[in-house]
């Protein structure tokens, strides 16, 4: 494996700062000076506290949004706009509701003028590789939430994408559900190996996927710690790898750094909360 | 996927697909006994609007009949039917009942799709252009505040008491309507669907292609059905200010020989055409909105 984050799929982040302007006119920086690299197939995992500036490192990755200062490469090039082979998993689905399932996953081949008889195809191959032949002219909303979320993986997938981008992707799903997710996106990386970029505010989900948890302080964000999870590949059920000992050791190891975070961003949000009920 | 999460999806589906088996017959007659229940006040309903029919067509035929109302002024239900016959048989003083009729069908549906494109055009390009959105914004409120109908007095001034100046009339009023809601519905686009789109190499016509133009269609549609009575007041209101044929000129001309019988039969006449394109709209709308979740068919697969 090319270990330099300039390689196809690498990801840097050099003192990336970004600052945004709310709607009342005051500047407000949601990350500050994060260095953070992701080598080509590898699988990062962001942890922090609510708001501290996690999805708009993705953003930026993505090229949907440019830092206000400092650099941001995937695969050696500066980001520019849309980033080219990145794909994006949403926290709520992006599906469209009016495309069936099928056309919903061939979008991505489509949008890039594969001719629709070959996009539809691939997309029935991904239906299958996600389990869901027979679906294919379902609407979403006809499909559960994690149906949907598989549709969702799918459709990332088609694209055959260098980096995977991913917000929180399974939270809106109940605990089983997500257990079950959890190994899919396992197994289907490990078939195409993109290097991963994958935003959580779970631990346990943190480590049973990652090569690397990166720990984010409270906003503005920053990289507080890095650790590397030696938990051996392939992992299996990520139900299970829970009580293996290695993974309760990294757990309280990440956890110390973590817990002083999410008890700082709470002590300030009760405090907003009471000052808006001081002011009521 | 593996053969191991298949697995799970299965096992985890079985006892649901068994317990329906065990309630069937239950199920069977409370599904029957609601379906039986629902087609009896289907039928009570039904009754009730045939009986209200009754009441005001008799009342109005018996009351013009002991004269409590002059069927001079207000007419009566007979002299309205015996009104259209004669129309439809002997034609109006402008040529035949059908031709008034088709006359003013032809200026709406023109009027209709004139408005309609035009408003949808022009609301998803300013919905899609903020700094047109800005610049526009003024003058269409401006043009929006002005009572529309006097509009027509120029139309008939500019264009003639002809066809065009009718067909200008309906596609300005349904105009309106059409693109505050084409507007609205741009506007309203889920934004992680249009980053979506563009992550997996839209372009920015494909964005609009496949994810704005869908997503403010159900805006449009709802647009549509007032769009639709809009294109009919603009056809009869430009016939009404100058005409040679037309329905509006029809009730023009019989209200000036206070002809009260001729002015009702030519409102039912436009109340019956206003009704069946209704009709034609909603089975449009049906099958252009078929993704939509159906709210009393819930056919959701349970499970992953």
């Amino acid at each position: 494996m090319n270990a330099s984050p300039d390689g196809l799929g690498g990801i840097a982040f050099s003192n990336v700062t970004k600052r945004f302007v709310t709607p009342t006119g005051a500047a407000m920086t949601a990350v500050r000076d994060i260095n953070l690299v992701v080598e080509p197939g590898q699988f990062c995992a962001v942890v922090g506290p609510t708001g501290c500036g996690k999805s708009t490192t993705l953003t930026m990755a993505a090229g949907l949004d440019s830092p206000s200062a400092g650099t941001v490469r995937v695969s050696g090039k500066q980001v520019d706009g849309i980033t080219k082979g990145a794909s994006f998993v949403f926290q709520a689905d992006a599906l469209l509701p009016w495309k069936p399932v099928i056309d919903n996953v061939a979008l991505g081949p489509s949008f890039r003028g594969v001719p629709k008889k070959k996009a539809r195809a691939k997309a029935r191959d991904w239906l299958q590789t996600v389990g869901l032949t027979g679906f294919e002219d379902h609407y979403p909303h006809q499909l559960s939430g994690g149906m949907r979320k598989r549709v969702s993986l799918a459709a990332a997938l088609i694209n055959e994408p260098t980096i995977l981008l991913m917000d929180e992707p399974f939270s809106a799903l109940d605990v089983q559900t997500r257990a079950i997710m959890s190994n899919e996106l396992l197994q289907l990386w490990e078939k195409t190996r993109p290097s991963v970029l994958f935003v959580t505010h779970d631990l346990e989900e943190a480590i049973a996927l990652a090569d690397k948890v990166v720990v984010i302080t409270a906003g503005p964000g920053t990289v507080k710690a890095e650790f590397d999870i030696d938990l051996p590949r392939p992992r299996g059920a990520v139900q299970d790898i829970r009580f293996n000992t290695r993974f309760l050791e990294l757990y309280q190891q990440i956890w110390q750094a973590l817990r002083e975070e999410v008890e700082q961003a709470y002590a300030r949000s009760a405090r907003i909360e009471t000052r808006k009920e001081g002011a009521a | 996927m593996s053969a191991d999460a298949i697995d799970h999806g299965a096992s985890a589906r079985k006892p649901d697909a068994q317990v329906p088996v065990q309630l069937a017959s239950d199920e069977k007659t409370l599904a029957a006994a609601a379906q039986a229940r629902a087609e009896k006040r289907r039928q009570l309903v039904l009754a009730g609007q045939v009986g209200v029919f009754i009441f005001i067509v008799a009342g109005w035929q018996a009351a013009a009949m002991t004269g409590v109302l002059d069927p001079f002024f207000f007419g009566s239900p007979l002299g309205i039917v015996i009104r259209l016959w004669d129309w439809m048989l002997n034609g109006t003083a402008y040529g035949s009942f059908w031709t008034q009729i088709g006359i003013t069908l032809e200026e709406s549906i023109l009027g209709f799709v004139a408005g309609v494109l035009s408003g949808v055009v022009v609301g998803v390009l300013l919905g899609e252009i903020s700094y047109l959105a800005e610049v526009m914004g003024p003058y269409i409120k401006i043009i929006n505040a002005l009572p529309r109908i006097v509009l027509g007095s120029i139309f008939v001034m500019w264009l003639g008491l002809g066809l065009p100046s009718k067909v200008l009339l309906a596609a300005v009023l349904v105009f309106f309507v059409v693109f505050f809601n084409a507007f609205q519905g741009v506007r309203s686009v889920d934004r992680n669907l249009i980053s979506n789109a563009r992550i997996l190499g839209a372009s920015r016509l494909q964005v609009v292609e496949h994810v704005v133009l869908p997503s403010a269609l159900s805006w449009i549609i709802a647009s549509l059905h007032v769009a639709l009575g809009f294109s009919i007041i603009g056809a009869i209101v430009g016939e009404f200010l100058g005409a040679e044929q037309g329905l509006g000129l029809v009730i023009a001309t019989a209200q000036n020989t206070f002809d009260a019988n001729g002015v009702f039969g030519a409102m039912l006449v436009i109340g019956l055409i206003a009704l069946s394109a209704e009709w034609v709209m909603a089975m449009f709308e049906k099958r252009l909105l078929a993704w939509q979740p159906d709210q009393s068919r819930e056919n959701t697969v349970q499970g992953l």
